[in-house]
């Protein structure tokens, strides 16, 4: 008993020896991943970026959320959504761990995760939800007004929306840039502030905090450590509005910013020499075109449909993408972006000056005629010289006529532009979205429509069924590519660059986005 | 000495009043704000909404009224575009632009003034042709090709010197050299020419006649003279510095007045635009009215109110 007793008790040297490296061995294997995960988790360094407009708080506020992509820039940061584009999957479900609708369309359920929390250290609930929705009033938002009915609080992780009859694209509207409605802030802490205050100092679910800002200049933030799906990476994200393109490039070769947006040909060409940076096109769902604002005329040359192809085969779409985007364009057919959902990929009228001439002839047209203006969207006016060159070879002679942004815009929607006009949209959405203000009866920026196009629209908003749905927005594009209703360039590359110090950029990656993203991915060299 | 104050400040009263309905018309002919605000697809209705909370919605003279009201109890309005009150942001980069403005204003007097005067003392020899050349150089280059020039040689090559934003001296460097080369041009021409008029004057004759030394006649007699115009041209050029170095800090993203002004105008924040070109104004009319006040300092033969 003793013995057996001894020869546990007993402890030779080298039991010692083997015991204490055996123990040491342990404790190093049982913490040194946790060590390594525990590093690679903590964020570090510094990421600037350098924007290329002037910053405006009201992009912190999702509330105020513009048909423009701009101030995703900072919801990305700052805030997040129940559901919204990610790498891969353009409604991602994010503060929302599911969500369904109902068989009949009428009602849409989304199920928050738990364990959600603001920057503040608030619960995200469905009370917010709720008070996100009511609260919006950006783009779009009279639209969810008359077609959701009610918000309805479920339970604690539970909301559902309902609706006065079914919309199918709810989840367009709701879970893209296509509107913030979908971007959910904390309710107590926007009552307390008051939306001013609130633009000034945000608070947001999102995977960096607000730290401070200078208006119109400068926006810092700083890694959420309780992010719910990773901690970021880099620890502190600067936002600095440099509208001046020459400066950002500049920045970027002095390392003074990692990360740059919205350069021209010649200085992305700059950019891609340099080999300690990247250039990185993005391509946003836009596409730039020309628009035949007379083909409903009957007195204008543009009613005839064989004149409006005729322009389409006049251009050269291929030399004016090389001269302003360095060739990174992506020629097209449609004025819808292949992006986007019921899109319908069509390839462009090719260049054949000869059979523009051709078309032009049998129109009645064998010397060309005089086109009138040729308004560009301000300030891409070398597109508007490029494309009416083109057209001037074939003897149809517009004059570049440049006005001031707003009233572009202003003129455009009350449709005083005459003649032709070289727009384009980069509004998210989807096709139906798209061809509601371009090409519907009354839409924001079309001058007039065509029947058979217009009973398709009107059947396609009603349709339930994905595959007939599909099927009749698909017809809707190809009568518009028939018709050569438009005159499609390309959907153009934004072009966009990182720095040397710069790992993983993130630029380009989520759906409908043109800037760098997810933040919480971005990487820094080591 | 009094009176003529108070005079002086009448009539900047008057010019104030003047200025604030110009501004305010001139702000308007730009054309409606809204349509820039608001989502490219939005309704008339939404438009007319957001101009009913901006206060657009109502007649041009209620408008007038209600902006020279608030004015009257130093509100400035608010900032259609950052949501706060315009005087907060103008006093957050007021200090930005004093900097600048006097770095500027540092680099053309020392720079200018004293190549002016060795230019009209040495008149027709090389110091005098060297000093016309910089003269034209820097009158001839736009501030803007400067301005990247500078940041291309000395930020991106050679990297001495960031490229843009403020807050250390090394940032000022390039944005002043870029605007005081200017002004320092233009006040060596003014220099020149005001210098070469006091010194074909009688009394430097007869300075010279009483054998005075040559630095005396200089610095005593002439310089004081000719300094006036020199003076007068610097203050003002300090004022518009402030108010009007819009490329130069758009180009080194410095967070001026300028720039405000810049952005102001480019989205049509009625506000912000009042506010930046209205205290440039008083800003004027004080520089002026010091300068004014000056001149009997330097010239006692200057008498106000006859």
């Amino acid at each position: 008993m003793s013995s057996s007793s001894g020869a546990h008790t007993k402890l030779t040297r080298r039991q010692l020896i083997q015991g204490t490296l055996g123990g040491a061995t342990g404790l190093v294997v049982w913490r040194w991943p946790w060590r390594v995960a525990h590093a690679a988790a903590q964020p570090s360094g510094q990421l600037t970026v350098g924007v290329h407009v002037t910053l405006s708080p009201t992009w912190f506020d999702p509330a105020e959320t513009p048909g423009i992509i701009t101030p995703f820039m900072f919801l990305y940061a700052l805030h997040d959504a129940l559901v919204k584009p990610m790498p891969g999957n353009t409604l991602t479900p994010s503060l929302a761990e599911s969500w369904s609708e109902n068989p009949n369309g009428l009602t849409y359920e989304f199920l928050l995760r738990s364990g959600l929390t603001f920057h503040n250290g608030d619960a995200v609930t469905t009370e917010d939800v709720k008070f996100s929705f009511l609260r919006y009033k950006g783009t779009s938002a009279r639209e969810f007004k008359e077609r959701v009915r009610d918000v309805e609080i479920v339970d604690a992780r539970r909301v559902r929306f309902h609706l006065h009859e079914p919309w199918p694209d709810f989840m367009t509207f709701y879970g893209t840039p296509a509107t913030g409605a979908g971007w959910i802030v904390p309710k107590k802490y926007v009552e307390k502030v008051g939306d001013d205050g609130f633009k000034q100092q945000p608070i947001g679910a999102g995977p960096y905090k607000f730290v401070s800002q200078e208006a119109g200049i400068k926006a810092v933030c700083e890694a959420y450590d309780k992010y719910w799906r990773k901690v970021p990476a880099v620890k502190r994200l600067v936002f600095t509005g440099v509208p001046e393109e020459t400066t950002r490039v500049a920045m970027l070769k002095r390392q003074e910013a990692d990360i740059t947006f919205g350069l021209g040909g010649a200085l992305a060409e700059d950019v891609r020499r340099d080999t300690t940076l990247k250039l990185e096109p993005v391509h946003p769902p836009a596409v730039w075109f020309i628009y035949f604002a007379e083909q409903w005329d009957p007195k204008s040359p543009w009613h005839d449909q064989r004149v409006r192809l005729a322009a389409n085969y006049a251009i050269d779409k291929q030399a004016i993408n090389d001269a302003e985007t360095l060739g990174l364009s992506k020629l097209t057919g449609s004025t819808i972006p292949r992006e986007f959902d019921y899109a319908l990929p069509i390839e462009p009228y090719a260049y054949d000056p000869v059979k523009a001439k051709q078309l032009l002839k049998e129109a009645g047209y064998p010397n060309g005629f005089d086109a009138g203006d040729l308004t560009p969207n301000p300030p891409f006016y070398s597109y508007a010289e490029g494309a009416a060159n083109f057209l001037a070879a074939v003897g149809i002679k517009a004059k570049v006529r440049t006005v001031e942004r707003a009233t572009f815009f202003t003129s455009w929607r009350e449709k005083k532009l005459q003649n032709l006009i070289l727009g384009a949209s980069g509004a998210p959405g989807n096709t139906p979205v798209r061809l509601d203000a371009f090409v519907t009866k009354g839409g924001s920026y079309a001058y007039g429509s065509y029947p058979d196009i217009d009973e398709l629209l009107t059947k396609q908003a009603k349709e339930r069924d994905r595959g007939k749905r599909e099927a009749l927005l698909h017809e809707i594009q190809r009568l518009m590519h028939a018709k050569a209703m438009y005159l499609p360039l390309f959907e153009p590359a934004f072009l966009c660059a990182s720095g040397a110090r710069v790992a993983y950029s993130g630029l380009g990656k989520v759906p409908q986005f043109a800037y760098a993203g997810p933040y919480e991915d971005i990487q820094l060299k080591t | 000495m009094h009176r003529y104050i108070l005079t002086r400040l009448f009539y900047a009263f008057i010019s104030l009043m003047l200025l604030s309905v110009t501004i305010f018309c001139m702000v308007r002919i730009t054309g409606d704000p809204v349509v820039l605000m608001a989502d490219p697809g939005a309704k008339e209705e939404d438009l007319q909404a957001l101009r009913k909370e901006l206060g657009l919605d109502r007649t041009y003279i209620e408008q007038y009224i209600i902006f020279i009201s608030k004015l009257a109890r130093g509100d400035f309005g608010k900032s259609f575009m950052y949501r706060v009150p315009v005087l907060e942001l103008y006093l957050q980069r007021l200090p930005a632009s004093v900097e600048l403005a006097g770095a500027a204003m540092a680099i053309s007097i020392v720079l200018g003034i004293p190549l002016g005067i060795f230019s009209a003392v040495r008149v027709n020899t090389w110091l005098d042709s060297f000093s016309n050349v910089f003269a034209n150089l820097g009158l001839a280059m736009p501030s803007f090709w400067l301005g990247i020039m500078l940041m291309l040689i000395f930020a991106v090559n050679l990297q001495w010197l960031p490229v843009q934003g403020s807050g250390t001296y090394k940032h000022i460097i390039m944005p002043a050299v870029a605007l005081g080369l200017v002004f320092s041009a233009a006040n060596m021409r003014l220099a020149r020419s005001a210098m070469l008029e006091v010194l074909g004057g009688e009394y430097i004759k007869l300075a010279r006649i009483k054998g005075l030394p040559e630095r005396l006649v200089i610095l005593k007699h002439a310089f004081k003279n000719a300094i006036i115009p020199v003076l007068t041209f610097a203050c003002i050029n300090f004022a518009l510095i402030m108010n009007g170095a819009v490329v130069v800090e758009s180009i080194f993203a410095w967070p001026g007045i300028g720039r405000l002004l810049y952005e102001g105008i480019s989205s049509r924040d009625f506000p912000v635009v009042q506010t930046t070109v209205l205290l440039g104004g008083v800003m004027i009319i004080m520089v002026n009215l010091v300068v004014d006040l000056l001149y009997a300092y330097i010239d006692p033969r200057i008498r106000y109110g006859q």
